[in-house]
């Protein structure tokens, strides 16, 4: 099926569970509110026609420079492997208590990047067995793909900077 | 002339404080080992033949993190054999190893793991720090890179590239065989095995 | 965290707990793994990753497009041109340029040979785990060849960032094509030779055959992707399904295998080292005469000699190197079929020069809980067997 063609059987079988709909670049895209994702997830995977039975990602966005709400997305990628077409949903997520219901019951797969969603946005997805720091480690304070967490705790020393330097030479462990 | 009176204050001030510096170092190393069981047993000549002997045999710990672990192997491999200079037996315990080459970056949960096992080998222990990433933190500078693995375990030689060719990680195994060498029988190689 | 802390010392279960820590030489890379066993045998097996968590992604959202190139180099490290061209394609997709077709037989013979290298590291590497140290010699030995055509084009061995947005870094050399070539001519006889060494090797079918096995829905259902997914019979190859890079006009096998286990991993990805080659050939009989990046000046750097000439080619290079291209507002995804699996950028722009985010898809990451469901039930002496048949890389996992 032609992207037209699944944004049409979507709509058709989701009216009131579609946001919107985008065709950028010749892709399917829905958007999505958080609380219908698990039924249009199941309706996706389960219609015939559409039969989206393989989940290749989930990302997280943080979309706080543009100052937009919802300030969160999430942004899925299924395909289908017997009638290869693919889809793209956006769930928008707000900012307060970020929250999306888990899909991993469907497609195991979802596992590990739901809980990396956790991890790296603080998005809580609701019904996942394990949501715990997934690549950061245990007990780290802070959401690393967040747009206000900094990227470096520190500046670059160059040796023109003497100063700054033999202060950091004065904090390592001594060399033999 | 102020400026040459800076110029004068400033050598001045940098000559007192290598002074200082030597001085504590000086006394730190007299501290440590007063009354090794080395240092009233074994001369200098010996020392030059335990030297040789280590050298020869560097043993290295598999610690390879990234992709400069790649290039690691390709040096233990055919074309750049490590084998000839004694180091192709790569030990998967690092209490049976004497050489940790740190290659690739590490990261803040990998660091104390690599504290570890660097406090599980044995003396005497070298570490070679392979790569940019590990000798300074390399293209990555951010919240979750270590800045250099010096500031986790003491390195004795650091190899730049990124990754290092096979060939350069060999000079940096030779550089550290020199470094051995010349240590022999002084009180620097005694430093490391008491 | 103590040993302590993390519950490692309860005696109130059965079972024992294993580490196989980080730092271990057959984990391929920082994976740890806490596996409780019955004996020898594995009930459940508990990934742990992030010990080589880079912040690529992070750092990835303050540099300009061409700055991102070496960066996604360092992700998957064993087919670096692999993420090249899945972050270019994605790019020049916002961007809408069309690449011309020189640039994109380049590309392809760039990625293939890196597929083929990709394979050898891990058939040296699991061979090596298994216990058949010589394979591991043999493969790095045609591995040099490759990388000696790498640092003949691009100048260095491993992250060559040859593929670039709008084409490539540089034009074929006739020492580069003499040397594929002579490659290709001398590869499939090494092939063979690898496998004499370990198809019909009966210490390797003991511990191969019927062990680790995935059905096809299993496989589906898990997201794995590539040759482990090729290997439990589902036919899915992004070359074929969703085509990239003029892949239409070569004519290649996917080998799809039906037992999902470790051997029939191994022959999927052998055979593909052949196809490849077979490609690279094809490649190489159609290159065409051309450009081998586009001449839209806003994204490629326009040629040196007009920079003597040209008003407008000098200010499209300086505004190139000091600000870099300026992607239209938008997001998208293009998947490339990668040595391990289906590899692919999330990229969002926001219209300016540095993207907004970029995501990788890794097969590795996503195939790590199907691997350790695969574990249950299997010989710690299997575990081995089976890390190194879904051939991961952490630096993909923890990005």
């Amino acid at each position: 099926m032609t992207s037209e063609e699944i944004i049409e059987k979507v709509k058709a079988g989701l009216a009131d569970a579609i946001q919107d709909t985008d065709l950028p670049q010749g892709d399917a895209v829905i958007f999505v509110a958080p609380d219908s994702w698990h039924a249009v997830a199941d309706f996706l995977k389960n219609d015939a026609d559409l039969k989206f039975d393989y989940f290749s990602d989930v990302r997280g966005v943080d979309y706080l420079l543009e100052e937009r709400e919802p300030r969160f997305e999430s942004v899925y990628q299924l395909y289908s492997i017997d009638h290869q077409h693919s889809i793209r949903v956006r769930v928008g997520i707000d900012e307060d208590n970020p929250s999306v219901p888990t899909v991993s019951d469907l497609w195991k797969g979802a596992l590990y990047p739901e809980q990396e969603l956790f991890d790296m946005f603080g998005i809580n997805v609701e019904g996942h067995p394990t949501m715990e720091r997934l690549i950061m480690p245990k007990g780290w304070e802070g959401f690393p793909l967040r747009k206000d967490y900094p990227l470096t705790t520190e500046t670059v020393t160059f040796s023109y900077n003497r100063d700054f330097k033999s202060d950091l030479v004065k904090s390592k462990p001594p060399t033999r | 002339m102020g400026l040459i009176d800076q110029a004068v204050d400033a050598l001045e001030t940098e000559v007192d404080n290598l002074k200082s510096n030597v001085k504590d170092a000086v006394e730190a190393m007299n501290y440590e080992y007063s009354g090794s069981l080395y240092d009233t047993v074994l001369t200098t000549k010996l020392g030059k033949v335990v030297g040789w002997a280590q050298k020869n045999a560097l043993w290295p710990a598999t610690f390879g993190l990234a992709c400069c672990a790649i290039e690691m192997m390709a040096m233990a491999n055919s074309r750049w054999d490590a084998a000839r200079f004694g180091a192709e037996v790569f030990r998967a315990s690092p209490r049976q190893a004497d050489l940790m080459i740190v290659s690739g970056r590490v990261s803040q949960k990998m660091a104390p793991i690599l504290k570890q096992i660097y406090d599980q080998m044995p003396e005497p222990k070298w570490v070679i720090s392979m790569g940019a990433c590990a000798s300074c933190g390399g293209v990555f500078n951010n919240y979750s890179i270590v800045q250099g693995v010096d500031r986790v375990v003491p390195v004795d030689v650091y190899v730049p590239g990124c990754p290092p060719g096979p060939e350069a990680l060999l000079y940096g195994v030779i550089k550290l065989q020199e470094k051995i060498m010349m240590e022999a029988g002084t009180d620097k190689a005694k430093k490391r095995v008491a | 965290m103590s040993v302590t802390d993390q519950g490692l010392l309860h005696r109130d279960k059965d079972t024992m707990t294993l580490n196989m820590g980080p730092q271990h030489p057959s984990t391929h890379g920082v994976f740890r793994v806490i596996l409780e066993m019955d004996g020898e045998v594995v009930k459940t097996a508990e990934p742990e990753i992030g010990y080589l968590h880079t912040g690529i992604e992070k750092t990835s959202e303050n540099k300009r497009y061409v700055h991102v190139i070496p960066m996604t180099d360092r992700l998957d490290y064993l087919n670096p041109p692999g993420n090249n061209l899945a972050f270019c394609l994605t790019t020049e997709k916002l961007l809408g340029v069309e690449i011309p077709d020189r640039a994109n037989v380049l590309r392809v013979i760039m990625c293939e040979l890196s597929r083929i290298a990709s394979h050898l590291v891990w058939l040296g590497t699991h061979a090596l785990d298994i216990g058949a140290m010589t394979v591991f010699l043999y493969c790095w030995r045609e591995r040099e060849m490759i990388l000696d055509l790498n640092e003949e084009i691009s100048g260095v061995r491993m992250m060559t960032s040859y593929i670039r947005i709008g084409g490539v870094a540089k034009d074929a050399t006739r020492p580069w094509l003499d040397g594929i070539r002579d490659f290709i001519e001398y590869f499939p006889a090494k092939v063979d030779e690898y496998e004499r060494l370990l198809t019909k090797n009966p210490i390797w079918l003991d511990r191969t055959e019927g062990v680790g096995a995935f059905t096809r829905e299993e496989a589906i259902n898990w997201s794995f992707s590539g040759p482990a997914l090729r290997a439990s019979g589902v036919n899915w190859d992004i070359r074929k399904a969703q085509p990239y890079s003029c892949y239409d006009n070569y004519d290649f096998d996917v080998p799809v295998l039906n037992n999902g286990d470790i051997f029939d991993r191994y022959r999927v990805r052998v055979e593909e080292m052949r196809q490849s080659r077979a490609i690279i050939k094809q490649a190489l009989e159609s290159l065409p005469e051309g450009p081998y990046k586009t001449p839209d000046n806003k994204v490629s750097l326009p040629p040196r000699e007009t920079l003597h000439t040209s008003m407008e080619a000098l200010i499209h290079h300086f505004k190139l190197v000091s600000e870099g291209i300026s992607v239209p507002v938008g997001e998208t995804y293009v998947p490339i079929e990668g040595a391990r699996g289906e590899v692919g950028f999330y990229i969002v722009s926001d219209g300016t020069n540095v993207p907004a985010r970029v995501k990788l898809r890794a097969p590795s990451f996503m195939a790590i809980p199907g691997m350790c469901k695969m574990m249950e039930g299997c010989y710690i002496a299997d575990v081995v067997g089976i890390i190194g048949s879904i051939d991961i890389v952490m630096g993909e996992v923890d990005r």
